[in-house]
């Protein structure tokens, strides 16, 4: 029992002595287990939503489209009224039907608001709600005469909402509501269907128009849409099976795809599923490498402040080695302060992530989906615990062992590893004015730190040039598209990014701010013997400063082409453009600006320790 | 407390340093008044605790005294900003410490050189002056050996030469054989003797009355204050033989 | 001048009188200047008397004291033997100090913190004569060694002095 006290007493009195090591160590970790938390949550939201929306609208297993464009892909020619009569009947009564809605109309309409012009399928429905694959309505209300639904994707890229009026087809109609379905991929990937196309027949549209929208009128409505433009109706039919996981091999079941005028072409709702998780996937896409960005960035992080603490650490072991502490009682002390900084970080980082999460899972606006809770599962939460943990006992280990390594007394004498010696780098640096003396000095002292300090940067810089590289290569790409429309792929990816350069920037500031007060504290004896033989606070913080400069740029440097590399790898389409040379000099000029600016506080704070302090209590 | 007033290459008046508010009011130096002669040797003895750092810490502006004034070469340092006060330690003062300071990454003429190039000067000057240095404290064939290799006493002895490359008006030393056996402090005590028969100003604090002995002038202070002083010029009476134990 | 010092110099070769003062000089270096010249010889005509020490004069010349060859007698060099193996060091005098400061208390004559004052200027500066005269001396001179343990000696008196007066100022203000 007095050990545990004891060792509660030593751990918490070295926390509390050292305080503002252990709140920097502390938000090192805290932002490694946000990074960890975001990654995850994104991670598992593929499915979820759809099956969300699937419930919320009674969603179909298999949808049926029948009568198509004239030398479309179903077949030549187009089927009269009769004929798709008889599909339907066929269909309906296939074996392994549960139960169907429609057949729905569909007609093809041109959509024209405030100058933008798109291609919409039009769905006819009854104002009733139907049994199965009814669409949920997220604001406003259902079709009425004259009044429109509009699929929500669709309705975000053309910025329309509730109360607007547009055109179909030179008709005018207002906007009633917005909606989600599970019966179709969400704009713009309408027309994914296997082996499919869009019903769509617009003669009025120069060329194949490569977005097209989903929305829903009243049936009569969708009649009158499609004899305006003299233009046969499609129809869709909604069918629910006995066992919804046979859904795929009843839509490639030959009896169902007969060749022939206005046969229908099928599609099971595993696909429409895939066709949904398309827009999740380009997000992963970019994701995940720029996870693993954020996740070195936040280790490097850790390792700066534990490595600046690890001397200290090898130390107080060695003390409590030479009062009769046994090497167990000692690790178990440095166990314990580790143990309750990373469970601290791990609860904080989960908030975090937690509250920031909802920022990037809603998973495309075509789903009835905010995450919330669902998106914090119990097995992140614990993976992450895990991963603090595990932080805590590396953390931990490492002095212990070499504690344990070395003898007591060389433990105790061990101020630090001693600093090595560059000669030709003091050579050179006699040569330099005197801020860049002392800096290239002080880098020369711990070479592995201005390593790791290279190795942040230039992991920044590489995501930065990606992101660059993205905007180049994306402007070229939709400069071809429909103009006025938004591309909510390329939104998200965006958008995606520009929440993954924030996080980026945050943990290499971070990262930066921690190199340098862990070399404001390792130079402590040097700048206070330089400011005893002469040198002025400015100098030497300047010195400091610059101790963090100058190995930053080469890491900056070798940062562009990484970034280039990274993206290419990442997107696996093939084209990938190099952004502009005045971009990426303003990303490598900027990162160093932006390093020296940031260290200059701790410098600062360290060039002004007291002096004499640090020269008489010193011994050796 | 004062010596000759005019001439004096430092000066304090009414020094004082204290640490803490109220009850746990620390009086380090408590109205300290000093003149230092140029050329002259000042040693200032006392127990441990009395000050005695905390005041070579003031006289060169190392540390801001709550009240009083130091002047250096007729300079107030009360009016100096730490730039001002960072150019005065560079050009009018070496610090010599009882721990040496020496940066053990660097060889024994780098060490000696390194004020001359935080001054600005050119590297080759420095290299220079340093080289010369080392040799005139007798250290010439050291000059590249690591502070790990040479032992305490030659360590101070680059330390002291370091002190000496940017010619300061004065020295100042702080205990310089508080970490040394007596044959080292016997070097180091060669080493003032000729810094003092060269002219250098000096003022020492030490507990060593051997270091003390090679002064002009010795202070003794105690609790933040001077006590008592000593002129060591002069003969003595009495004939060092009766202290063998020869008769006379 | 002991006079086991002179009957050790006589130890090595019977020898003149004025041989033994200069190898006295040299051994002393300049401790040798308070030396009385006349010393020796006293001290040889006590040790002759004594029977440690016998004189020949040399052949043809006058009987005079410098001229003369003394050498050890059996009972000389036993005497030597003996004080080689003796182990008793030089006595301080620090008895006589010591009572001196409590009789001037005690008779209010003096101020003891006064004394041990002056006393302690005086030591300093023999430390600091004593300190040249070593540094003057070549390295490893047998005169250099004296003098270090000279200066060492001056050196824990003046700590010994040191102590007094922390002890008299404690004592005074108690009083």
């Amino acid at each position: 029992m007095g050990k545990i006290v004891l060792v509660g007493r030593l751990a918490a009195r070295d926390l509390r002595y050292h305080r503002a090591q252990a709140v920097l160590l502390l938000l090192a970790i805290t932002a490694a287990t946000a990074v960890l938390t975001l990654g995850l949550a994104l991670h598992g939201v593929t499915s979820h939503p759809y099956q969300q929306t699937r419930a919320a609208t009674r969603g179909p297993d298999v949808v049926a489209q029948i009568g198509g464009p004239a030398g479309g892909p179903h077949g030549p020619g187009r089927a009269n009224e009769s004929q798709i009569a008889a599909q339907v009947r066929a269909l309906v009564r296939s074996p392994g039907v549960a139960g169907h809605s429609g057949p729905y109309p569909v007609a093809s309409a041109v959509l024209r608001v405030r100058g933008v012009t798109a291609a919409v399928e039009t769905e006819g429905r009854g104002q009733a709600p139907a049994a199965i694959e009814q669409p949920q309505v997220t604001a406003g209300s259902w079709v009425r005469p004259g009044g429109m639904v509009i699929e929500r994707t669709f309705a975000e890229a053309l910025h329309v909402g509730v109360g607007d009026r547009v055109t179909l087809n030179g008709r005018r109609f207002t906007v009633a509501g917005i909606a989600v379905t599970a019966a179709s991929p969400p704009y713009p990937n309408l027309c994914y269907w296997p082996g499919g196309g869009c019903v769509l027949d617009i003669p009025s549209m120069p060329s194949p128009p490569s977005r097209i929208g989903l929305a829903w009128v009243t049936e009569p409505d969708a009649r009158a849409l499609a004899s305006a433009a003299a233009a046969p109706l499609s129809y869709f039919l909604n069918l629910r099976l006995n066992d919804p996981a046979a859904a795929r091999a009843f839509a490639s079941a030959p009896g169902n795809t007969s060749q022939g005028p206005g046969s229908p072409s099928l599609i099971a709702w595993q696909d429409i599923a895939a066709a949904d998780g398309l827009l999740v996937q380009d997000e992963q896409q970019v994701l995940a490498p720029g996870a693993w960005l954020a996740g070195l960035l936040a280790i490097a992080s850790v390792a700066v402040l534990a490595g600046g603490r690890m001397a200290e650490h090898t130390r107080r072991i060695g003390l409590l080695k030479a009062v009769g502490g046994t090497p167990g009682l000692t690790a178990i002390v440095l166990l314990a302060e580790n143990l309750l900084l990373a469970l601290l970080a791990a609860g904080a980082g989960l908030a975090v992530g937690w509250l920031a999460a909802p920022l990037i899972t809603s998973p495309g606006a075509g789903l009835v989906g905010t995450p919330g809770a669902p998106s914090l599962t119990p097995s992140i939460a614990g993976e992450v615990v895990a991963v603090a943990l595990a932080v805590a006992l590396a953390a931990t280990l490492v002095p212990a062992i070499r504690a344990a390594r070395t003898s007591t007394i060389s433990a105790l004498a061990d101020a630090a590893r001693p600093p090595r010696r560059r000669s030709a780098l003091i050579a050179l640096s006699a040569r330099l004015p005197v801020p860049l003396l002392l800096g290239l000095r002080l880098v020369a002292r711990r070479p592995r730190r201005a390593l790791l300090g290279a190795a942040s940067i230039a992991v920044t810089v590489t995501g930065i040039v990606a992101v660059l590289a993205f905007h180049a290569t994306v402007d070229l790409r939709i400069s071809g598209a429909a103009r006025g429309l938004d591309n909510p792929v390329i939104d998200r990816d965006v958008q995606m990014l520009q929440i993954l350069t924030v996080v980026l920037v945050t943990l290499a500031v971070l990262n930066a701010v921690f190199a340098a007060w862990a070399t404001a504290l390792d130079a402590r004896r040097v700048s206070a013997l330089a400011r005893a033989f002469g040198a002025s606070p400015r100098q030497l913080s300047a010195g400091i400063s610059a101790a963090q400069v100058i190995p930053a740029l080469p890491g900056a440097l070798l940062g562009v082409p990484l970034g280039i590399g990274l993206f290419a790898a990442a997107n696996h389409a093939g084209i990938v453009t190099v952004p502009p040379a005045s971009w990426l000099a303003a990303a490598v000029l900027g990162t160093l600006l932006a390093v020296a600016v940031l260290v200059n506080i701790p410098a600062r704070i360290g060039a002004r320790s007291p002096v004499s302090e640090i020269l008489s209590a010193d011994t050796a | 407390m004062t010596g000759t007033g005019k001439g004096s290459v430092l000066r304090a008046r009414g020094l004082r340093r204290e640490y803490g508010k109220g009850e746990a009011l620390v009086r380090a130096v408590d109205g300290v008044s000093l003149d230092v002669a140029a050329g002259e040797t000042v040693a200032v003895m006392g127990p441990s605790g009395c000050g005695k750092s905390t005041l070579l810490h003031l006289l060169g502006g190392l540390d801001r005294p709550t009240g009083g004034e130091v002047r250096l070469a007729g300079q107030s340092l009360g009016r100096l900003g730490e730039r001002g006060l960072a150019r005065l330690r560079r050009d009018a003062v070496g610090f010599v410490f009882q721990a040496f300071h020496l940066m053990d990454e660097l060889t024994a003429v780098e060490n000696v050189e390194l004020p001359a190039l935080l001054a600005g000067g050119s590297p080759r000057a420095a290299r220079r002056r340093a080289a010369g240095l080392l040799e005139q404290v007798g250290l010439a064939d050291r000059a590249r050996f690591l502070p790990t290799a040479l032992s305490g006493g030659q360590r101070q002895r680059v330390a002291i030469a370091r002190a000496l490359v940017s010619d300061p008006l004065v020295v100042l030393a702080d205990e310089p054989t508080g970490n040394l056996d007596s044959e080292s402090t016997l070097e180091v005590l060669r080493l003032f003797e000729s810094l003092h028969t060269a002219g250098q100003t000096l003022v020492i604090v030490t507990h060593d009355s051997r270091i003390a002995a090679t002064a002009d002038r010795l202070i003794g202070m105690r609790d933040g204050a001077f006590a008592d002083e000593t002129r060591l010029t002069g003969g003595t009476s009495g004939s060092l033989g009766a202290l063998a134990g020869l008769e006379g | 001048m002991q006079q086991e010092v002179v009957l050790a110099l006589l130890a090595k070769e019977p020898s003149h009188g004025y041989e033994l003062r200069a190898r006295l000089r040299q051994a002393l270096g300049p401790l040798g200047e308070a030396m009385n010249d006349g010393q020796v010889y006293v001290t040889l005509t006590r040790l002759e008397k004594a029977g440690l020490v016998a004189s020949e004069q040399a052949a043809g010349l006058p009987d005079r004291q410098d001229r003369k060859v003394y050498a050890l007698t059996a009972a000389g060099q036993e005497r030597v033997a003996g004080w080689l193996a003796e182990v008793s060091w030089p006595k301080p005098d620090l008895a006589e100090f010591h009572l001196k400061l409590i009789a001037a208390a005690a008779a209010g004559l003096a101020d003891p913190l006064a004394i041990v004052d002056a006393q302690r200027r005086e030591l300093l500066r023999r430390l600091r004569d004593a300190q040249r005269a070593a540094m003057a001396e070549p390295d490893r001179s047998a005169a250099g060694l004296l003098l270090e343990g000279i200066v060492l000696r001056l050196q824990a008196d003046l700590r010994w002095l040191e102590a007094c007066e922390r002890n008299w100022t404690v004592r005074r203000s108690t009083s």
